[in-house]
């Protein structure tokens, strides 16, 4: 059972806020909304009005940074401290102290100063004009000239619906009923049919259903999302205009043409839509650019698709044998240092390593525990005993230089042992280790010592692999902290190698042949 | 009141104000729809806060003064809640050195309300004479606040709850808030608690304090009980008599209100100040 409401229209421009006004019953005197709650705000950097109403309704007009707006449309514009900002400001001063009745009065009654003139005029005209609009209650009159609104509605609820759920889609009529004429028939959510040799006079407005035109219709017609359907025998006199609605015939005659109101938006929409395309197409392109970058440089990221992909283990494998490699010829090179300017304290370190690695480990330990306490306690105890102060100035940089330089000393000398140790193996690959020379031995053990990283990094490059690769891992950090920590060790028992534990054992050949060295020399 | 709506009122004429805060002046307020109980809460960081009561059928009108740089007005209305203030927007706050904010705040007189009020480093000037109040807490951070009950509270109210930080804290008229509880928590201060007003029924006083002074204004006539649990504070307790624990007015017994209070205070004085 559709609902029919006849409501007169001042013009089509406030036909959608006519709409709304259907809500406000029928009759009712000309009036001022209820103004319930004010907010003017004001600072130097604009000042803006706010109000709600007692119909739901709101109003904000702001002036900032030189913009006039109502409702977040730009309106105009202004010159800080001109005088149409100071008209304004005055207005919001008087609306301060005012509260409804008064405060709408005073709002309506407000006039765009004489003095002003030019654009400041203009903008000052528009906004005395959105607000009467939006203080001034609908008012209803009776139809004059014949212009009326009749609206049809599907169902109880639909022009609801349509107010509450789809403002968007009254933006879309408003833009549908620009320029017709005022004689309105509106159908919401309802088909609606002119049966042949029937007329209909004004203009046909349907919002969410289907027109099917057999008849004639001596107006224009909108169709608002939903379909149109002009069969042979119809007639429409006017345009028919069309917005979110799709054509499903178009066999009769339509004398003021068939008009798309969206036509525009879609062209924006297809311009936004190739705008889009152009910046995903460039994305792309970044996206394949930098990839080939990655490539060049053995760049690669995880959890993104590369076409490096495939080759990431063995990239990483070799870099990583690589990395071990030059470590070994950093401490390499180190350990030679060492050889040369301290080969007795190593020989006396390595001794004790040799001779008693667990003991050297625990001290190891526990010196590794202890270096961080020691460090702090030493440097309160100095700076407490005040004369110490200087030497605690040097004692904090030097204790973590010296703790980190004798557990080098210690490691190197533990990979001298292991060289030659590996030198008696007669295991493959080590036959180059010389046992007489020190140097060969140093790396040889260094590279010993390094073995199950190397492994590990070299199975890492085959597939599913991955737990043996990690075992060696964790084989490899064993082996080193062993080694560091026996290292250690013995630096600490033999104090960097200046006091022997162990002497080498007695060689009576040997001391034969170095006592006739001396005779000779003598 | 009018007064200070005219020196607003220029101050928006002003177009170009003292730029070194970016100072914003607002004034809000709500028609009184309808006078069903309504739960208000009011939270004000640093500025001069006051509120009053209001007649001319509204809910509330608030004229605020804020560095919009720093602050944003709130003002929602949604049911019978209202929240009312300003919100920090986390460009982080510095109060010294800086030109302090005001939020003049007018509350709908004769309306039930549940109110809770909190403001931080502020100077307060409260006056909830006029105001039907059904429940209230007020809680103060370090501040220098005055709290007055001009007129007494139509309702009847449960517990009426005071917080006060760091804060030379002073509540007047506590008679006319018409509570049948009184709770005072104070940490450090200066707390003065005047017991004058309307009395309609006897009352319970609790305060609690951490280090400071109290002072306790009792109007004669009035019997008073007081119990004290202190570790290091001292009583002044002249015109009181001392039955076993507790120190009584001498009138107690035939007091038309009695109010019992009770003392839990750690370091500092409590003093009783006789009024007419």
């Amino acid at each position: 059972m559709p609902m029919v409401f006849r409501n007169a229209l001042f013009g089509r421009a406030v036909l959608v806020l006519g709409l709304a006004a259907l809500a406000i019953p029928a009759g009712a005197a000309c009036q001022l909304r209820e103004i319930v709650s004010k907010s003017v705000s004001a600072s130097s950097s604009g000042a803006t009005l706010g109000l709600e109403f007692a119909d739901d309704g709101a109003l904000e007009i702001s002036f900032r940074g030189g913009r006039i707006s109502v409702d977040g449309e730009t309106l105009g514009s202004y010159e800080p401290g001109d005088a149409l900002d100071a008209a304004w400001r005055s207005l919001l001063g008087e609306a301060m102290a005012l509260e409804n009745g008064a405060l709408a009065e005073m709002l309506e009654a407000w006039r765009a100063p004489s003095s002003l003139s030019g654009a400041e005029a203009e903008a000052a005209e528009e906004l005395d004009r959105a607000l009467e609009a939006a203080l001034t209650a609908p008012e209803p009159v009776e139809a004059r000239d014949g212009a009326s609104v009749s609206i049809d509605m599907g169902e109880n609820g639909s022009l609801a619906r349509l107010l509450v759920g789809s403002l968007g889609r009254l933006g879309v009529l408003e833009e549908a009923l620009e320029d017709l004429d005022e004689v309105f028939t509106i159908h919401i959510e309802e088909d609606v049919v002119i049966p042949a040799g029937s007329e209909t006079t004004g203009t046909l407005v349907v919002i969410g259903g289907t027109l099917r035109v057999e008849g004639e219709v001596d107006g224009d017609v909108v169709v608002v999302d939903g379909a149109l359907d002009v069969r042979e025998s119809g007639v429409i006199r006017g345009e028919a205009r069309i917005a979110d609605t799709r054509i499903l015939r178009n066999d009769g005659d339509v004398r003021g043409g068939l008009v798309d109101v969206l036509e525009e938006e879609r062209e924006v929409e297809a311009e936004l839509r190739d705008r889009l395309r152009e910046e995903i197409r460039t994305e792309i392109r970044n996206d394949l650019r930098n990839e080939l970058r990655n490539v060049a440089r053995f760049e690669d990221d995880e959890d993104s698709y590369s076409i490096m992909a495939p080759f990431r283990p063995v990239v990483r494998g070799v870099g990583g044998v690589i990395e071990k490699l030059v470590m070994v010829l950093v401490l390499g090179m180190l350990g030679a240092g060492f050889l040369a300017f301290a080969g007795q304290n190593m020989d006396a370190i390595a001794e004790t390593a040799r001779r008693s690695p667990g003991r050297a480990a625990l001290v190891g330990c526990a010196g590794s525990f202890l270096l961080v306490p020691v460090w702090i306690i030493g440097a309160i105890a100095l700076v407490i005993s005040i004369i110490g102060i200087p030497v605690a100035i040097a004692w904090l940089p030097l204790f973590p230089l010296a703790a980190a330089v004798a557990a080098l000393l210690g490691y190197v000398t533990v990979a001298r042992n292991a060289g030659e140790w590996l030198a008696d193996s007669g295991f493959p690959w080590t036959g180059w280790i010389r046992k007489s020379n020190p140097l060969f031995t140093l790396v040889g053990g260094l590279l010993g010592l390094s073995a199950a990283f190397i492994a590990g990094h070299v199975i890492s490059m085959a597939p599913f692999l991955g737990f043996l690769s990690g075992l060696l891992f964790a084989v490899g950090v064993i082996v080193t902290v062993l080694a560091a920590q026996i290292g250690f060790g013995a630096v600490l028992l033999t104090r960097a190698g200046r006091r022997r534990e162990y002497w080498p054992s007695y060689d009576a050949d040997e001391a034969w042949e170095a006592a006739m060295r001396g005779t000779d020399e003598g | 009141m009018r007064s200070g709506w005219a020196v607003c009122a220029a101050m928006v004429m002003i177009p170009a104000a003292a730029h070194a805060q970016s100072w914003n002046t607002v004034t809000m307020s709500r028609q009184l729809e309808r006078a069903d109980e309504i739960r208000v809460f009011v939270e004000y960081g640093a500025g001069h806060f006051t509120v009053r009561s209001v007649d001319e059928g509204l809910l509330y009108r608030m004229n605020l003064r804020y560095d919009e740089d720093k602050f944003e007005p709130v003002a929602e209305y949604s049911g019978n809640r209202l929240r009312l203030g300003v919100e920090s927007l986390g460009r982080g706050i510095r109060v010294k050195g800086r030109e302090a904010g005001s939020f003049d705040l007018e509350l709908a007189r004769g309306v039930p309300m549940d109110l809770d009020l909190e403001f931080g480093a502020v100077k307060a000037d409260i006056d909830l004479g006029g105001l039907a109040l059904t429940d209230l807490d007020l809680s103060t951070g370090a501040s220098a606040s005055v709290v007055v009950v001009s007129e007494p509270n139509p309702l009847q109210m449960g517990t009426a709850r005071f917080e006060a930080g760091a804060a030379e804290f002073t509540v007047r008229g506590l008679g006319n808030l018409n509570a049948e509880r009184i709770q005072v928590d104070a940490g450090v201060g200066s707390i003065t608690l005047g017991l004058d007003g309307r009395w309609t029924r006897d009352a319970e006083l609790s305060v609690d304090m951490g280090l400071g002074s109290l002072e306790i204004e009792v109007p004669e006539g009035l019997g008073i009980r007081l119990r004290k649990d202190s570790f290091l504070a001292s009583l002044d307790s002249e015109g009181l008599i001392k039955r076993g624990d507790v120190y009584e007015s001498p009138d107690f017994a035939d007091a038309e209100r009695r109010v019992e209070i009770d003392l839990d205070a750690a370091f500092g004085s409590i003093e009783v100040v006789w009024i007419r």
